[in-house]
């Protein structure tokens, strides 16, 4: 498979499956472990329509998903939770691609202030990890974060999440 | 570990399987798991054109509220296997997640994440980073101005 990201607007997503990664409130992202188990848990997920590709972060204090991406970057993105999403019967959608989460931990949030907005409109109560000094002091670590950027080979989604029936597919230019 | 397993899929309607692909990719589908008691595994009726190989696997429960609060998950590790037409998920260790072991979790989790954070930056000779307060508390206000607004 080519390494190469998709230009802008090359990658064609039918408007169905372009509302789920703008509105769904997160998805199941899996790592591979050292045993090569697939590691799943719930995360949010930031789709950029420009470059093609996903934004995600997680703290040091739990860097075990950049652990295993750093040693086998074959990851996955499950959209099927459509809990809060405001979408009627929306597909469920499945992107599987190869992520990079490299060695710098960020805290600035400088560039990325319209995210971490949506993030405090769409979860209010995660506003309490930063409310007063000892809520600071107790959750610092929280806000210390490692990027992930998942580069998309294959998406594909059911409509109205029947995973009984054959998924349909999107074509991601450049992949092989 | 099976009985915990079963309670807790019971609180949720259906479960994430994750396996691999002929590519090696992980690859996930939701599913209704039905608990075979005496064998100890979970069938999974899957797509015939499914492309899961036999193998290592694992399969998650989770839920939030309309906030994305009030948040409950666990993880079940193991493996699938096929048997004729039917897939079964062989669980071998059961990981709770957000909300299922109350408050001692959450203080146990919280211990082990000052822990591990110290540590991350300990192995790379890194300071503790000061955290920019006043910007974070300027999303939290903006999106508070905003949900005001009804927007």
């Amino acid at each position: 498979m080519s390494a190469a990201s998709p230009a802008p607007s090359d990658l064609a997503l039918p408007p169905e499956v372009a509302a789920v990664f703008r509105e769904f409130r997160t998805c199941e992202f899996s790592t591979l472990a050292r045993d090569g188990t697939p590691i799943t848990w719930p995360t949010l997920a930031f789709w950029e329509p420009a470059p093609g590709r996903f934004l995600l972060s997680t703290s040091i204090a739990l860097a075990q998903k950049a652990f295993n991406i750093r040693r086998n970057p074959r990851v996955a993105l499950l959209f099927s939770n459509p809990t809060a999403s405001g979408l009627a019967r929306p597909p469920a959608v499945l992107v599987q691609g190869d992520a990079t989460a490299p060695d710098e931990v960020l805290t600035s949030v400088r560039g990325f202030e319209d995210k971490l907005q949506l993030v405090f409109e769409r979860q209010p109560a995660s506003g309490m990890y930063s409310s007063n000094r000892v809520m600071r002091w107790l959750f610092d670590w929280y806000y210390m974060r490692l990027g992930i950027v998942i580069t998309p080979r294959r998406i594909r989604w059911w409509p109205e999440g029947d995973f009984l029936a054959a998924p349909r597919e999107v074509e991601v230019p450049g992949v092989g | 570990m099976w009985v915990k397993l079963v309670r807790e899929l019971g609180r949720y309607d259906s479960a994430v399987l994750t396996g691999l692909d002929a590519a090696g990719y992980p690859y996930s589908v939701r599913c209704q798991p039905d608990p075979d008691a005496a064998s100890q595994t979970l069938r999974v009726r899957l797509a015939a054109e499914t492309p899961l190989q036999p193998g290592p696997a694992s399969l998650l429960c989770h839920r939030h509220d309309e906030v994305l609060w009030n948040q409950r998950s666990f993880l079940a590790r193991g493996r699938l296997v096929r048997q004729g037409d039917a897939w079964m998920f062989q669980p071998t260790q059961l990981v709770p997640g957000i909300g299922v072991e109350g408050v001692k979790g959450l203080v146990r989790f919280v211990i082990t994440a000052r822990r591990n954070a110290r540590r991350y930056l300990a192995a790379r000779h890194l300071p503790r980073p000061r955290i920019p307060w006043a910007d974070i508390n300027a999303a939290k206000a903006a999106a508070r101005a905003r949900r005001a607004g009804g927007q």
